[in-house]
Formats: C-alpha cells, structure tokens, sequence
C-alpha cells in the first residue's frame, strides 16, 4: 500500500469514516454500513454550532467569575465567596495545595479552554496560518482536562450537604453556581460537536508539509 | 477487489482525515495519527472474562458507595452525614437545579449506566446472543458508549471528597467512612474495566 500518498485525505479518496463508530466507508453511502448511523464527508454546520456554544460560554463567564458562589454563614455572619475570594481564603489559612488544585479547576482550565476553541475556531473560520499540529495537541488537551472544572461543583455538593447547621454554620450555594456549570457545559459541547477534520482541509502552512520525513 | 484491499489495510484519523495505512501492533501499543496525534486503533486486548469480573465487582461496590455516607461532619455535639445523592439534592433543593442535575448525573446516573452497558455487552457477547432483538440493542449501546464514558467523573469526585475534607477540617472534625471507601473501590475497579475496555474491539465483535 506504500503507493499511497503521505498526505492523502480521505475525502480524496472516496472514503469516510462513520462519526459513531469509526467504521470506513464509503461516501456514496448515506448511512453507515455497520451502525446506521447517518454519514456526512464534513459536518460544516458543526463550525457554526461551535461557535454560538463557545460565545455563549464565554459570556457566561462573566457571571460565573464576578457573582459569589457560595454563602456561608459563621456564627450569624454572612459571608459571601467568589470563584476568586474562595481561592484567597485557602491561601491566606496557607492550604497552598488545595487553593492551587482549585485556582487550576476552576479559573485556569474554563479560562484556557475559551481561550483556546477561540483561537482553534478563528483558525478555521479565517483560515489563519497557525501551525495545525500546534493547533491540535491544543485542542486535545482541552477536550481531556475541560471536564476537571467539575471539581468546584461536587465540592459545593458535598459542602452545602454536610454543612447545615442554621445560623452557627451554614453553606449554600450562589448564583454563580448555575452560571458556572453552563461554562462548563456549553464549553464541553463546544469541543464535541466540531468536526476537526475541517481544519485539515482548510489551512496549509509549511510546518505541516515536512511531517512525512519525522514520522519515517 | 481494489476496494476491499482498502477497506482491510488502511483506516481514517477521524480527527484530521487522513488516510493511515494499519500495521499490526505489537500488544500494549497504541497507533497515533502521524499528523495531529489522536489515538487512531491499538491491538484489542479485552478478555471478556476479565471485564465481566470487573463489571460484577463494580456493581457489588456501587450500592453501598452511593448509599452509605461518603463523609461524616462532627460540629459541636452535632453529626451531619451526606451521601453523593443527598449532595445533589441539597443544591438542587436551593433552587440551583442545573448543579444539582449534572452532579447526579456525572457522578451517580452515568457510572452505574456505564456499567450496567458494559455488563450487557459482554453478556450479549460472551453468550453469542445473536438474535436481532440482542444485536440491535449491542448496537444501541455500543453507539452511546462513548458520551457515558465522558460523563463518567468518578476520578474528579474522588479528588473533590479529599479537597473538601480539607476545606472543612477547618471548622469541623471530618471523618471517612465505609461509605468513602466502597467509593474509592468503586472508581478503581471502574478505572480498570475502562482501561480493559476497547470500543473498536466491541464493534468489530458485532461483524462477525
């Protein structure tokens, strides 16, 4: 099979794989042969869908950073936390760790991630000449550590159950917390639904041409 | 006969499609995508034994971890106990639904899911149920697998328990309990069986 060309792309070829199954097949098929799913060469409508999820995320930031997310009441004193004053409370009673597990969970990962779909989706979208490889370990770790901002939501669960003891110690959720969970959301689907197969057909820069000898 | 070359030798990266000639792996190899690196195929190593024992031990453990309490509150002479639902519930009951929804879900719904799913797939396979009624929901299973497991947060839960018991030895004295361990067993025997699982593997079982 070596008279296949290195950067052959499938579209080329007349073939396709199934988008739930991975199955080849081939494009004059409407439906996959092995699961029924329907097949589609590219999902071009996935680029719009992604980007409405991501702009929609990322305006739901605002209310997920600037609204507090908790409530706790100490001894009949209300005290109101942000994402931020939260993570500041750790440091200042010297939890380093933990206010870092959490700086990273909840402010650094949803941040990194619109950041970044932004930056992969204009790529796409205005055919920008970043290096796709770049482009793409970037979007793979978005998709593996995008799901690790749950952890400010579970410890809220676990927080607002256990603590409940009217006015001498009591824990609630705020606002922000809806706020926060569509971001994560929104952002999780952002990635899922786009066809990254669209960004390969698209840009061409130079780096991307000398692979053929690396992968020898 | 050209086509059917193709369809044997050669597979698609289904993130960038470009098209891959497949070689055989040695075991415990994993082929990437030469251009942007996505995880393309590796060799099926899924001993259906195996994961059935898995399967059967994470259900043993699933009861007990999401029904004995998961952390234990002592403040003042009062004791407050909570288990992963009853968090969910908390929040959902001040009104904040949507936090209390995707915490049952991500944590209590889509891992018993999962395993229940799994533990039907081997047992379709392993009994060769082949009647149209078993393929057709093989087939049904096998196409939601993938968003179950990525609704799966077991690992993150666990991590969450051990944050919050930081955050709360500040006010209080925590204590573990049978409960947090069943959990912890649980995510382990779940980690493994996802490790065993080979979704390619499980398709290609529906071919033959």
């Amino acid at each position: 099979m070596s008279n296949i060309d290195e950067n052959a792309q499938g579209k080329e070829m007349g073939l396709t794989t199934c988008p739930s199954c991975n199955k080849l097949n081939e494009q004059k098929q409407t439906h996959c042969t092995r699961c029924d799913s329907p097949l589609m060469v590219r999902d071009t409508t996935s680029l719009q869908k992604s980007w409405a999820l991501l702009i929609t995320a990322a305006i739901l930031l605002i209310p997920a950073n600037i609204y507090p997310i908790t409530m706790l009441t100490d001894r009949g004193r209300i005290r109101h936390d942000t994402i931020f004053t939260g993570i500041t409370h750790l440091v200042q009673s010297d939890m380093f760790p933990i206010a870092i597990i959490l700086f990273t969970a909840s402010i650094l990962v949803p941040l990194l991630k619109i950041v970044g779909l932004t930056i992969y989706l204009t790529a796409i979208s205005f055919r920008l000449p970043i290096s796709k490889k770049m482009l793409m370990v970037g979007f793979h770790i978005i998709e593996w550590i995008g799901r690790w901002s749950m952890l400010d939501l579970f410890v809220i669960s676990i927080t607002v159950a256990l603590v409940n003891m009217g006015q001498l110690l009591d824990a609630k959720p705020a606002p922000a917390a809806t706020a926060f969970a569509l971001v994560i959301l929104l952002t999780q689907m952002a990635a899922k639904v786009l066809d990254t197969r669209l960004l390969w057909d698209r840009l061409e820069s130079k780096d991307d041409k000398n692979r053929s000898t690396k992968s020898r | 006969m050209e086509r059917d070359c193709i369809d044997d030798c050669v597979t698609l990266c289904r993130s960038c499609d470009l098209v891959v000639t497949k070689r055989a792996l040695p075991s415990g190899v994993r082929a990437l995508c030469p251009r942007c690196h996505t995880a393309l195929y590796d060799t099926p190593y899924c001993s259906i034994n195996g994961m059935l024992a898995l399967c059967i031990t994470a259900l043993i453990f699933f009861t007990p971890a999401n029904f004995l309490p998961i952390l234990e509150l002592h403040f003042l002479g009062s004791v407050r106990t909570a288990t992963i639902a009853e968090g969910a519930i908390a929040v959902a009951h001040q009104g904040y639904w949507i936090v209390g929804i995707s915490v049952m879900l991500t944590a209590v719904i889509a891992p018993g899911i999962l395993i229940l799913s799994i533990l039907s797939q081997i047992l379709i396979i392993k009994y060769r149920l082949h009647s149209p009624f078993f393929r057709d929901l093989l087939k049904r299973l096998l196409k939601y697998q993938d968003i179950l497991s990525q609704l799966t947060m077991l690992e993150i839960y666990l991590i969450s328990i051990l944050v919050s018991v930081f955050n709360l030895s500040d006010f209080a004295d925590i204590f573990l309990g049978m409960g947090t361990f069943c959990f912890s067993m649980l995510f382990i025997v779940t980690l493994f069986l996802q490790r065993e699982y080979n979704l390619e593997h499980m398709w290609s079982m529906l071919d033959e």
